[in-house]
């Protein structure tokens, strides 16, 4: 019965992003690693399967400035191994990871592998889908839902649609599932949990070897020139509302 | 000769609106490219729905009754075949529940590099390249497959009508082996339905986080009432459960473009843009001068929506008279 | 005077009363034994000194209720003097020895005794009128507050078990001295039992003698049998006040002391919070100060302590043997009233006894998210953005010292050069765009009096006071933790903040790390600067104001003369609130409640408008970035846009020597 949620450290929006001198990356020096918002999610709905059936849960996480703290944060969540993934460098890219995963989910051992659907920087595909091409499993994405049957090795996921609309399939196991939000909001780590944790020093590190993988040629990163920026309408309230409803009149939308 | 193969997404019996936004797209680019446009399609009568695609030259069809309902797994391996007999130059798939589910694996799968988040896809000299967004909207990424590849498209980014055109495409029905799906459909749950359909409305007035409080509603319920609108938000006020999910607008809700969209209290994430940017008139309301919101809207106001939100009802009431 | 069978009786019921309230006393100690800390044995002569002053002098009564207290008065002087009396009683009941018809000492005994028994019977009736055919507001408690069934019949019932106690102790008792002057003639030395003696004159010898030994049974049998009631009743107070009052409290009151893992039952509290249980006389004042229940929420501080005290009372045995109680949310507080405090310390402030049941909240909100129980997921978010950029606004650490950016000079960098006064900013002040105005006021002002001041920049972060009282210890010693290594590292003579929770954590908080730093808040800094002549007021003010005083200042920090000083200087007409000063009334966004989803209904700092509104001013002036953002709202939530203006005494001095031009909105 184990568990293993597949998680990511992407730049913080936070922050403003700088580009390179050469316009075709992303400065990584100036990045202010956090977890990806969708792992998050991931690790919480592994952790609602670990009280409900008594699973085991482990993490994975790629070595950067910020995983110590998801390490132990995700101990302190209650899940029971916690691994740091070392070897790859910042900006190597989600089909880098996924191939690094690959090489190391064997050793880790695994029934299910949940990771979150996408992140802000995968633009070279999300890590769930490839890792499931790498390892042959079947993938679902949009995940919103997850309850396992471990007797009869098969999951029962929800997935979400645009507008609302929810499916139910059922899925043999091992697969990869795509999370895009928890049944219940992610749990909260105590600081001083997360402290103690940290100070026993329970996470592991495994290495990975950066893999080859194809990737498309990067011409350029670039900050989107908006063609369009609103025309603010000005003064007090009263007189924006006056003027919004001159407009409104003017193109008919006033109907009585 | 190697095509740019469409996959096109089905909503049922008929065909996903997304679908024609990836045709005029791979449209443009088979003819860029000097290929034939082919266009993948998934499930039993899939040869009654290729009349449809008459954009593409070929319609590519894969009847698998087991693929009655879209499977994740079940589609992926259809797709893979096809794109392992077909080899085409480029695949085309939506940046969508179902492709998300296809594109990822299939790369992994075929080795071919993958573009997410495109924006927009053209050709230069038999390369094929594409700009996606990323960082939440913050930065756009140029990339190039001088090969093969495959490219997902996000909904919204180009205009469909290229891919309505009327046309008579070969159809093809591809030999594979019975889908053996790791992933059944097993049951749907429709969104709510609820009183008020948003896609068919006129005005629209839509609320986001910036409202604060759920009681403050009635401040917005008004002036939608004022205007002869209904009222639409944003997926954090939805997941907080003060609206229902039928009044979800953006990219995991609905998609709506109606003649009016009063923005109120929304920052203007990608999510949500995707659901709203092409209405006619979008007028924004948000004290931040720098939301992100006021670049797609047409007119703006920058103030407190407590000051302002009572004004217009105001105004409006008494032109209305 | 008694008879050999009397005697005999006697004896065998004080036995057996003692023996039984022995039992019962001794649980009661043995329970709130269970909790932890230690026993402090420092100062006590000075700690009874202090508590025998306070007690006889009804300082703590003195608060709020005043009428009240002066009634209470009556009944605890007599109380006091009936230990005496009591003996004396018993030893005339054992010798016959009596102390009527004798001058000098005795004399004033008697007449002290006769005096005293009157007020008492009525201090005694006007209290069980006032419960029970007044029926203030005050003794009511919010539709949700949990309470434990059958606790307001069992008030009641404990009300009426200890007046009728006292009325027909004392009023047996005074009888017995009318039938006896009845005999015996009057007693110059007892007027008023004299007076009512002249009632029973005509009465046969042998009433007069059954009525003298009645009323002494009743008097002194009624002691005895109301002994073994102590451990049930509220009236217990009568030795636990005193003691809780001379334990005391941390200084300031409300202070947290080391941090452990928090709370979920009784017997996880320290010991003090159980013996508050057993303090409480169940008076609520603290439920009337208390800003959340005055709003209509479900917390009361004052149901804490009763259903506390409850559970006690009807679990004793075997709490005190050991056994595990159930958690404190089940039965005591429930979690929404555990997370509405604002840990403003109204409650501990205005206790007549001595109690702290915000302390015993915070501890439960420690074990709620240890145990990752955050309801509100907004408060949720804040941590993990406190945690994570060192703010609550998740803004990065960088743009701490933007504010700066719209100053015509240049704000010193406390990190790398030294500086006369380090200006410990706070989040607020420095992110908020409302408050960022009003810091750039103080800027100007401290630049234009030659201060030589810096900032922490990017270095500073949230002081942790917040964190600590939402329960997040791990929290609050990260923060503290950073921002003590920076302080250490900087060379300064004093701190400046215009945030009272950041002023209470350096000042008071820090030294669970070993740290005291010299603070002062911005409204002293500015008095002392207009005292030396380094800022000169070339305009008054001459607005008519009102002046809120911020709980972590007034209450905590007893900062409460400064802010005024400088509202006289500046040449405002002070109009004071009627809650102020130390009885200041919460603005509703301390303990993290700033950081937590909006309740329905009225907010504190609505209420407190409304207050202000009823002085006939239409300036509100607040001396907290909380505040600020607060009342500013509340202003146009509340319907008084237009009417009331808030704004902060920097905002007034700067005005008054010229520093900026009129910087008030109009009202």
């Amino acid at each position: 019965m184990d568990v293993v949620v597949c998680c990511k450290l992407v730049p913080d929006l936070v922050e403003e992003l700088e580009v390179n001198e050469a316009g075709t990356d992303l400065d990584w020096a100036a990045v202010r690693w956090v977890l990806n918002e969708f792992d998050d999610h991931a690790l919480e709905e592994a952790l609602l399967l670990k009280e409900s059936t008594g699973a085991r849960v482990t993490v994975l996480v790629p070595e950067a400035d910020g995983a110590e703290e998801v390490l132990y944060t995700a101990l302190a969540k209650g899940a029971d191994r916690a691994i740091r993934l070392t070897g790859l460098p910042p900006g190597a890219g989600s089909r880098a990871l996924a191939a690094a995963f690959s090489q190391v989910l064997p050793s880790v051992g695994y029934d299910v592998i949940l990771t979150g659907v996408q992140a802000v920087d995968d633009v070279d595909g999300q890590v769930g889908g490839l890792l499931s091409g790498m390892l042959g499993l079947p993938y679902v994405g949009v995940v919103t839902g997850v309850e396992v049957d471990w007797q009869a090795r098969r999951a029962v996921v929800r997935k979400e649609y645009a507008g609302g609309v929810v499916e139910e399939l059922e899925v043999d196991l091992p697969a990869v599932l795509g999370v895009q939000s928890a049944r219940k909001p992610p749990r909260y780590a105590p600081v001083s949990k997360v402290r103690q944790l940290m100070r026993e020093g329970k996470a592991e590190a495994l290495p990975a070897e950066l893999p080859a993988v194809p990737r498309a040629a990067v011409r350029r990163v670039f900050r989107p020139q908006t063609d369009r920026r609103a025309q603010i309408l000005q003064g007090p309230a009263e007189q924006a509302a006056a003027q919004l409803v001159a407009i409104l009149e003017e193109r008919g939308l006033l109907r009585r | 000769m190697a095509e740019v193969m469409v996959f096109a997404e089905r909503q049922g019996d008929s065909l996903a609106e997304v679908t024609y936004e990836l045709l005029a797209a791979g449209r443009q680019l088979s003819e860029a490219l000097g290929c034939e446009l082919s266009a993948l399609l998934v499930g039993p009568g899939a040869g009654g729905l290729a009349s449809g695609l008459g954009s593409a030259d070929v319609v590519v069809c894969a009847e698998d009754p087991q693929l009655a309902h879209f499977t994740p797994d079940g589609t992926l391996q259809v797709l893979e075949a096809a794109v392992q007999e077909r080899s085409p130059r480029l695949v085309l798939l939506p940046s969508t529940s179902q492709g998300l589910d296809l594109a990822a694996p299939l790369a992994a799968r075929t080795g071919l590099p993958l573009v997410a988040y495109c924006r927009e896809l053209w050709a230069e000299d038999g390369v094929v390249v594409a700009r996606s967004q990323v960082y939440g909207g913050k930065l756009m990424v140029e990339v190039a497959l001088p090969e093969r590849g495959i490219a997902c498209l996000l909904p919204g980014s180009v205009s469909a009508e290229a891919g309505r055109a009327p046309g008579t495409p070969r159809v093809e029905f591809l030999s594979v082996p019975a889908v053996s799906a790791r992933a059944r459909f097993r049951q749907r749950f429709e969104a709510e339905a609820g009183d008020v359909d948003i896609t068919r409305e006129d005005i629209l007035v839509a609320v986001g986080r910036g409202i604060g409080d759920r009681e403050n509603l009635s401040l917005v319920e008004e002036l939608a009432e004022a205007l002869g609108g209904a009222v639409c938000a944003s997926r954090p006020l939805v997941d907080s459960g003060w609206l229902p999910k039928n009044r979800q607008v953006g990219k995991s809700g609905l998609v709506v473009k109606p003649k009016l969209y009063l923005a109120v209290g929304i920052s203007g994430a990608p999510e949500h843009l995707e659901g709203m940017k092409d209405s006619e008139l979008i007028v924004a309301v948000n004290t931040d001068a720098r939301a992100p919101i006021f670049d797609v809207a047409h007119y703006g106001v920058v103030a407190d929506l407590f000051d302002f939100l009572p004004a217009l009802t105001e105004a409006v009431r008494q032109r209305k008279g | 005077m008694l008879t050999p069978l009397e005697r005999v009786l006697f004896l065998a019921l004080a036995a057996g009363c003692l023996a039984y309230a022995a039992v019962g006393f001794r649980q009661v100690f043995a329970a709130i034994r269970r909790g932890h800390g230690g026993f402090p044995r420092d100062r006590w002569p000075q700690r009874l000194a202090r508590t025998a002053v306070q007690v006889l002098a009804h300082q703590t009564l003195w608060r709020t209720r005043r009428p009240v207290a002066v009634f209470h008065a009556f009944i605890l002087f007599a109380f006091t003097d009936y230990f005496l009396v009591n003996v004396a009683d018993l030893v005339e009941g054992f010798t016959g020895f009596s102390a009527a018809h004798r001058g000098g000492v005795w004399g004033i005994y008697n007449l002290v005794a006769d005096v005293l028994s009157v007020l008492a019977l009525v201090g005694m009736t006007y209290f069980l009128v006032r419960r029970f055919v007044f029926r203030p507001k005050s003794f009511r408690f919010n539709p949700q507050v949990m309470l434990l069934p059958g606790v307001e019949a069992g008030i009641r019932r404990d009300s009426l078990v200890v007046g009728g106690f006292i009325l027909f102790h004392v009023g047996s008792r005074w009888l017995g001295q009318a039938f006896k002057l009845a005999a015996e003639g009057p007693d110059p030395w007892q007027p008023l039992a004299s007076a009512v003696s002249t009632l029973f004159v005509g009465m046969p010898e042998q009433a007069l003698e059954v009525g003298v030994h009645a009323t002494w049974w009743v008097a002194l049998g009624l002691i005895l049998l109301f002994l073994p009631y102590f451990p049930r009743s509220k009236h217990i107070h009568l030795f636990f006040a005193p003691v809780n009052l001379a334990l005391g409290l941390p200084q300031p009151p409300g202070r947290l002391e080391a941090d452990g893992k928090g709370a979920a039952r009784l017997e996880e509290l320290p010991w003090r919070r159980i013996l508050d249980a057993y303090a409480c006389i169940m008076c609520n004042r603290c439920q009337d100060v208390c800003p959340a229940h005055q709003t209509g929420r479900s917390l009361s501080p004052a149901a804490l302590e009763i259903n506390k005290r409850y559970y006690l009372n009807r679990h004793l045995r075997e709490f005190s043997r050991g056994a595990p109680s159930p958690p404190l949310w089940e039965y005591a507080i429930s979690v929404d009233a555990v997370w509405a405090c604002t840990t403003c310390s109204a409650c501990v402030h205005v206790c007549p006894v001595g109690n702290a049941p915000m302390l015993d909240i915070v501890e439960i909100r420690k074990r709620l998210l240890e145990e990752g129980v955050v309801p509100d997921t907004n408060l949720q978010e804040v941590l993990v953005k406190l945690g994570k950029y060192g703010n609550s606004f998740g803004k990065p650490e960088r743009q701490r010292g933007q504010w700066t950016k719209g100053l015509p000079f240049r704000v010193k960098d406390a990190r790398r050069e030294t500086v006369d006064v380090l200006w410990f900013v706070g989040d607020y002040a420095s992110f908020d765009p409302r408050v960022q105005e009003v810091t750039r006021t103080v800027a100007r002002l401290l630049h234009h009096a030659g201060v030589d001041f810096g900032i922490l920049y990017e270095g500073e972060r949230n002081s942790g006071n917040d964190a600590r009282r939402v329960g997040e210890a791990g929290l609050f010693e990260v923060l503290a933790e950073h921002n003590i290594r920076l302080l250490d590292q900087a060379t300064y003579r004093v701190i400046l903040t215009t945030d009272p929770h950041s002023l209470n954590a350096l000042r008071n908080e820090y030294q669970a790390l070993g740290r005291r730093y010299p603070v002062v808040h911005y409204t002293e800094f500015l008095l002392q600067l207009l005292e030396e002549g380094r800022l000169k007021v070339v305009q008054p003010v001459g607005r008519r104001v009102t002046y809120h005083d911020p709980c972590y200042l007034a209450r905590y920090n007893r900062v409460t003369e400064a802010p005024r000083g400088l509202l006289r200087r500046v040449g405002a007409e002070l109009v004071e609130m009627p809650r102020n000063r130390e009885n200041t009334f919460c603005c509703g966004a301390g303990g993290g409640r700033i950081w937590m989803r909006e309740e329905p209904g009225e907010r504190p700092s609505e209420s407190r408008i409304r207050e202000a509104a009823t002085l006939g001013v239409d300036t509100f002036v607040v001396a907290c970035p909380k505040d600020y953002t607060m009342y500013t709202d509340a202003v146009k939530t509340a319907g008084y846009e237009g009417r009331m203006v808030v704004c902060d005494v920097a905002e007034l001095v700067a005005q008054a020597v010229g520093v900026r031009a009129e910087v008030l909105a109009q009202v």
